[in-house]
C-alpha cells in the first residue's frame, strides 16, 4: 500500500476518538482510506511509494497549505523504483480525460505511460487547474500538464549532464532513462538519478486555473515525434473497475464514522415545525437527530440504522404529505407544476442578451414569401448518476476535512470553508472518484450535509443520498422556452431568423443544506443564451431572457444550454429547408461560411452515404413502422460535431428507435483516440436517453420523478445497431479542444428532423415519447 | 437485536453478527468490504448491486440478508481480480467497455450467469438479458461488444 498518503492522513488526523489509524488500516480487511487516487494497477501491486514526495513537503508547509504551481514538484514525482506520479488538480468523472492528460505528460517527459500514476483533485495534493467542466480539461489543464513535464525532462536532462560529467546534448531520453550518446553501458533511469528527492525546482508560473501558464520557458516535443499522444492507450482504471478493486467514494471509510442520511423538506420551500425523535430510540445503531433550520438528518453506528431512522422521519419514496413521518413541515405549494413549468420560465424577471443582430427582421418577414413560426419546449432533466450522492466529512473546531467526488474540489474548498466559517487553509478536501457526474449533481452539496452533521456530531460522518434525494434534489437542467420565425423568398432563399430565447440560471452554485441551515452559500447567476450562431442569414435576431432560479436549483448538464439551443436551431433550418423544398444538407451549406463546419457536415454526408433528397419526399406510408434520416451540427467553443441518423417510427405506438448514428467529429487533434470514441459513443446513448425519455415531473410542492420508474432511462434494448464515428481534423496542426460534451447537442434535432422525414410531423418538444408522437401523428 | 448469520461468499464462510432484515448489500459492502457490488437505487431497479445467489443473479439491495444463510454468494470479487481476471473481465477490458464503471458491477454478473444459461448468445438475446440494468453513462455498445467477445472466445461459465 502506499505510505505516503497513510502517514499524511494520520499527520492530520482531526476527530480521532482513540483508535489508530495504522491500527485501522492493518486491521480493516480492505478497506481503503482515499488511497484509490493511485493507479489501481499501483493498488494491485501493493507498490509503496516513497515519502518524500511533494505532498510530504507541502504537509510540513502547514495543514492545508495550496500547492505552488511555479514548482516541479507540485506537478511530477518520480519514485526510486522508475515509476512516476503526475499531480492534477483535473478529476475523473467517468469521461477519461485525466488519463489524457498522463498521456500527455508522459510524452513530453519521455516517461512510459504503463509506469505513470495519477493523483487528481485533493486540495493539498493538487494545483488548482479550475473545475473539471466544459469539455475543458484536455484544452486548458493540457498544455499546462505538457509544459510541466517538459521542464521536468529538461531538468532530468540537467541532472544527468551533472552526474556523467557531459553536456546535455550529449544526452539522450527514452522512456525514462538517460542515455549518453556514443557510449554504451552509460545510462541510468529518472529513478535512479532523482534518488527519492523531490524535484525541488522552480519552474514558473502565472495566472489561474483555466488561464494559467506553467513553466513558460519548456520547450515542447516537435510533434512529428509524439509517440504516446495520439495514440489509444489503455484507461487505468478499467482492470480495478471490472473486478471490485477500485475505490469509489462510496467505498472510502474513516475510523470512527458514523453513518448520515438526509431528510428533505416535504415541500421544496417548506419549514421544519417538530421532530419527534422519541420513535427512533429502539432502532438499533441509532445515534443522534440533527436539526439546524430546515436541515434535517439522522446518524447511526450502522448503514442500515441510518436508513431505517432516516424512513421513520419520512425519507422515502412514497411519502404522502408534510405530516407523513415523524419530521412535520410546513404546507408549502408554491412551485409550478409540470405542465405550468415554461410558463413559469417565460414570467421570471431577467436580463435580456442580443448573441446577433444584423438588418431588419420584421421588415423582411413582411415582405417574405413564406413565413414559419414555432415554440420549442425542453424540460427540466436530471444528471441521475447511476451511484448516489456521497462524502465524508470530519469536522474539529477549527479544521475540517472533507472527502468527496465533486468535479471542483478546489472550489468546494471554498465553499466549505464559507459554510463552516473556518479560513480555506482550515479545510482540505480529498477527492475521490464517484459515479459518472455529467455536471453539477449533488456531489457538492453532500459534502455539506456530511460537514454539517459532523460538526453536529463531533465525529467523522458519512452521507449517503437515497435515491429519491439524488433524483429529488440534485441540481437539475433548467426547462428552456424557444420561439423562432423564419422568411422565404419565392426562391426558397431563407430572408429572415428570429430566435428569442428564455433561459433560467445552469449556474445556480447554491448549496442546498446551506440553504436549509439559513446559511446560504454560492450563487444564483443567471442564465445564457449558450449557442454559437453561424448561419449567414441576411436578417438576424439572436436573443435570451436569462432568468435566475425557476422553482428548484438548476445547474449545469452536459453541453448546458446547448443541447436544447441547437435542438430548437437545428430542428427550425430543417422546417425552412422543408418548405423549401430543399435537400436539408445543401440547405445549411448555402450559408454556412466556416471550413471545419463545412468539413464536418460533409464528412458525416460521405461516412453515412447521403443522396440529395427534401425531407418527407415519399409522403406518408402505410408500413406500420417508417425510417427516415436526420442531421444536425455544432459548433461548441470550437469543437465541431455533425450528426446524421437513421430513425424508425413505429406509426401504431409512437415508439421511435434510432438505428444507426454517424457521426463526425472536429475537436483538432485527438489524444486517445479510443478514449474519444468512447465518450462519443456515451454523448450519443445519453442524449438519445434525453431526447426520447427524460422530463423530471412536479406537482406544487416538489419533483415526483424520484426513481427510475419515474424518471426513466434509454434501456438496451433500445440502442442504437451503429454509430459509426469519424474523428475530422485529427492533427497536431489543430489544438486539442474538448471532447466530454459537443457530441450531445445535435442528437435531439437529428431525431426530430428524421421523425419528421419519416412521418411528416415535427416533434418540437422533448422528449419525444410514443404517447407525445402518437398524438402528434393523430394531429396531422 | 443482533443476530449471528452465517454466510458463504466467494467460497470462504463468515460469521456475522447484523440486525435482522438488513439488505445483504450492506453486509457485503460495510461488513465484509466487498465493494463490487453497489448501492445504485435500494428499489431493485437498475441493477448496480447484483451478485450471485447460488449461480442466479439477483439484486441485494432489497435482499434480507437471513435469504442468504446456507446459500452460495458470488461478487464480483470472487470471479477474479486484477492480477487474475474472470475471462468476462477480461472481455470488459480488452473493449475498454467501462467510462464511470459505477454500473459494471451489475453488467458482468447479470452477463455472467446469462451467458451460464446461453453460452452463445445473439445481440438481441443479449440486449434482453441486460434491459433490466441501467448504465448512465452510455456505455451499452462497448458492454454488449464485450459480452460477444467473452461468449465467442468461449469463456467457461
Amino acid at each position: 500500500m502506499n505510505t505516503r498518503r497513510r502517514d499524511v492522513i494520520e499527520s492530520l488526523e482531526i476527530s480521532d476518538l482513540g483508535a489508530s489509524r495504522r491500527a485501522f488500516l492493518r486491521n480493516s480487511g480492505g478497506l481503503v482510506l482515499g488511497f484509490s487516487l493511485l493507479g489501481p494497477a499501483a493498488l494491485a501491486a501493493g507498490r509503496e511509494l516513497p515519502l518524500d514526495t511533494s505532498v510530504a513537503a507541502l504537509a510540513r508547509k502547514g495543514p492545508f497549505a495550496a500547492v505552488d504551481p511555479a514548482r516541479l514538484d507540485a506537478w511530477i514525482a518520480i519514485h526510486p523504483d522508475n515509476t512516476a506520479t503526475l499531480f492534477t488538480g483535473k478529476v475523473e468523472q467517468g469521461n477519461g480525460s485525466p488519463n489524457a492528460l498522463l498521456q500527455m505528460a508522459a510524452e513530453e517527459l519521455d516517461f512510459p505511460y504503463e509506469h505513470f500514476y495519477l493523483v487528481m483533485g485533493s486540495t493539498t495534493e493538487t494545483v488548482d487547474q479550475g473545475p473539471t467542466y466544459g469539455s475543458m480539461a484536455v484544452r486548458y489543464a493540457g498544455p499546462q500538464i505538457q509544459h510541466a513535464a517538459a521542464a521536468g525532462r529538461q531538468v532530468l536532462l540537467a541532472m544527468a549532464g551533472k552526474h556523467f560529467g557531459v553536456p546535455v546534448e550529449k544526452l539522450t531520453a527514452v522512456a525514462g532513462v538517460i542515455s549518453v550518446a556514443g557510449a554504451a553501458g552509460k545510462s541510468i533511469t529518472y529513478g535512479k538519478l532523482v534518488g527519492g528527492k523531490r524535484l525541488d525546482v522552480t519552474i514558473g508560473a502565472s495566472g489561474e486555473t483555466f488561464g494559467m501558464k506553467v513553466a513558460p520557458d519548456a520547450k515542447l516535443k516537435d510533434p512529428s515525434k509524439y509517440t504516446i499522444i495520439g495514440k489509444s492507450v489503455l484507461r487505468k482504471d478499467i482492470p480495478g473497475k471490472t473486478t471490485g478493486e477500485f475505490t469509489y467514494m462510496q467505498d472510502v471509510k474513516v475510523p470512527g464514522m458514523l453513518h448520515g442520511r438526509v431528510v428533505r423538506p416535504f415541500g421544496v420551500g417548506a419549514k421544519l415545525l417538530s421532530v419527534d425523535a422519541s420513535g427512533l430510540k429502539d432502532i438499533p445503531g441509532f445515534v443522534q437527530v440533527v436539526r439546524e433550520g430546515n436541515f434535517l438528518g439522522v446518524l447511526a453506528t450502522t448503514e442500515w440504522g441510518a436508513i431505517q431512522a432516516a424512513e421513520k422521519l419520512g425519507s422515502r419514496l412514497d411519502r404522502k404529505g408534510p405530516d407523513d413521518g415523524l419530521a412535520k413541515w410546513s404546507q408549502w405549494n408554491d412551485l409550478a407544476a409540470t405542465d405550468e413549468v415554461w410558463d413559469a420560465v417565460r414570467k421570471a424577471p431577467g436580463k435580456p442578451e442580443s448573441v446577433a443582430k444584423h438588418g431588419d427582421v420584421d421588415k423582411a418577414l413582411k415582405t417574405a414569401a413564406h413565413t414559419l413560426k414555432a415554440t420549442y419546449l425542453t424540460p427540466f432533466e436530471t444528471h441521475r448518476s447511476l451511484g448516489p450522492e456521497c462524502a465524508i466529512a470530519d469536522v474539529g473546531k477549527d479544521k475540517a476535512i472533507v472527502w468527496g467526488g465533486t468535479q471542483m474540489p478546489h472550489q468546494a474548498q471554498r465553499d466549505l470553508a464559507e459554510l463552516l466559517g473556518l479560513p480555506v487553509d482550515k479545510v482540505e478536501v480529498r477527492w475521490v472518484e464517484a459515479a459518472g457526474q455529467y455536471g453539477r449533481n449533488g456531489l457538492e452539496h453532500v459534502m455539506a450535509d456530511a460537514a454539517i452533521m459532523s460538526r453536529a456530531a463531533g465525529r467523522p460522518v458519512r452521507v449517503q443520498w437515497m435515491r429519491w434525494d439524488s433524483h429529488g434534489w440534485d441540481p437539475k437542467e433548467p426547462p428552456i422556452v424557444q420561439e423562432l420565425e423564419g422568411g422565404l423568398d419565392a426562391q426558397g432563399n431563407v430572408t429572415a431568423w428570429r430566435h428569442q430565447m428564455w433561459v433560467p440560471t445552469f449556474s445556480d452554485t447554491t448549496l442546498l443544506p446551506s440553504e436549509l441551515i439559513g446559511k446560504p452559500v454560492g450563487k444564483r447567476n443567471l442564465g445564457s443564451a449558450a449557442i454559437g450562431y453561424e448561419y449567414a442569414f441576411d436578417n438576424a435576431e439572436v436573443s435570451s431572457h436569462n432568468a435566475s432560479r425557476v422553482g428548484v436549483i438548476t445547474a449545469w448538464m452536459r453541453a448546458p444550454g446547448q443541447f436544447e439551443t441547437t435542438f430548437a436551431m437545428e430542428s427550425f433550418v430543417d422546417e425552412l429547408a422543408a418548405a423549401a423544398r430543399q435537400d436539408p444538407l445543401e440547405f445549411r451549406l448555402k450559408y454556412l461560411k466556416q471550413p471545419r463546419t463545412i468539413g464536418v457536415l460533409q464528412a458525416a454526408a460521405k461516412r453515412y452515404g447521403w443522396q440529395p433528397r427534401v425531407a418527407f419526399s415519399a409522403g406518408k406510408q402505410r408500413a406500420r413502422k417508417v425510417t427516415g434520416r436526420g442531421i444536425a451540427w455544432v459548433n461548441r467553443d470550437d469543437s465541431l460535431v455533425a450528426t446524421i441518423a437513421d430513425v424508425e417510427v413505429d406509426q401504431h405506438t409512437g415508439e421511435i428507435r434510432v438505428k444507426r448514428v454517424v457521426v463526425a467529429h472536429d475537436n483538432g487533434l485527438v489524444i486517445s483516440p479510443d478514449g474519444m470514441y468512447n465518450q462519443i459513443e456515451g454523448n450519443i446513448i445519453q442524449s438519445i436517453s434525453r431526447t426520447l425519455h427524460e422530463q423530471v415531473t412536479f406537482d406544487h410542492a416538489h419533483v415526483t420523478s424520484r426513481d427510475w420508474a419515474s424518471y426513466p432511462i434509454l434501456r438496451f434494448h433500445e440502442i442504437p445497431d451503429s454509430i459509426e464515428m469519424v474523428l475530422v481534423n485529427n492533427d497536431p496542426k489543430f489544438k486539442s479542444n474538448g471532447g466530454g460534451e459537443p457530441s450531445t447537442c445535435p442528437t435531439a434535432a437529428v431525431i426530430s428532423n428524421a421523425v419528421y422525414d419519416a412521418v411528416g410531423v415535427r416533434l418540437r418538444q422533448r422528449p419525444f415519447r410514443p404517447e407525445r408522437v402518437k398524438a402528434a401523428m393523430d394531429k396531422a | 437485536m443482533a443476530k449471528t448469520v452465517h454466510l458463504k461468499v466467494n467460497g470462504q464462510s463468515h460469521d456475522v453478527s447484523i440486525e435482522p432484515g438488513t439488505r445483504l448489500l450492506y453486509v457485503l459492502r460495510d461488513n465484509l468490504g466487498l465493494h463490487g457490488p453497489k448501492f445504485g437505487c435500494g428499489l431493485s431497479q437498475c441493477g448496480a448491486c447484483t451478485v450471485h445467489l447460488d449461480g442466479k443473479a439477483i439484486r441485494s439491495c432489497v435482499l434480507p440478508v437471513e435469504a442468504a444463510e446456507g446459500r452460495a454468494v458470488t461478487t464480483l470479487e470472487g470471479l477474479g481480480t486484477v492480477a487474475h481476471p474472470d475471462p468476462l473481465q477480461q472481455a470488459f477490458i480488452d473493449e475498454q467497455a467501462v467510462q464511470c464503471g459505477y454500473c459494471i458491477n451489475g453488467m458482468i454478473m447479470t452477463a455472467k450467469a446469462f451467458l451460464r444459461s446461453n453460452p452463445h448468445p445473439t445481440r438481441d438475446e443479449i440486449k434482453q438479458a441486460l434491459d433490466g440494468n441501467l448504465c448512465r453513462c452510455g456505455t451499452h455498445m462497448r458492454i454488449v461488444r464485450a459480452i460477444e467477445r467473452a461468449a465467442k472466445a468461449g469463456a467457461p461459465a
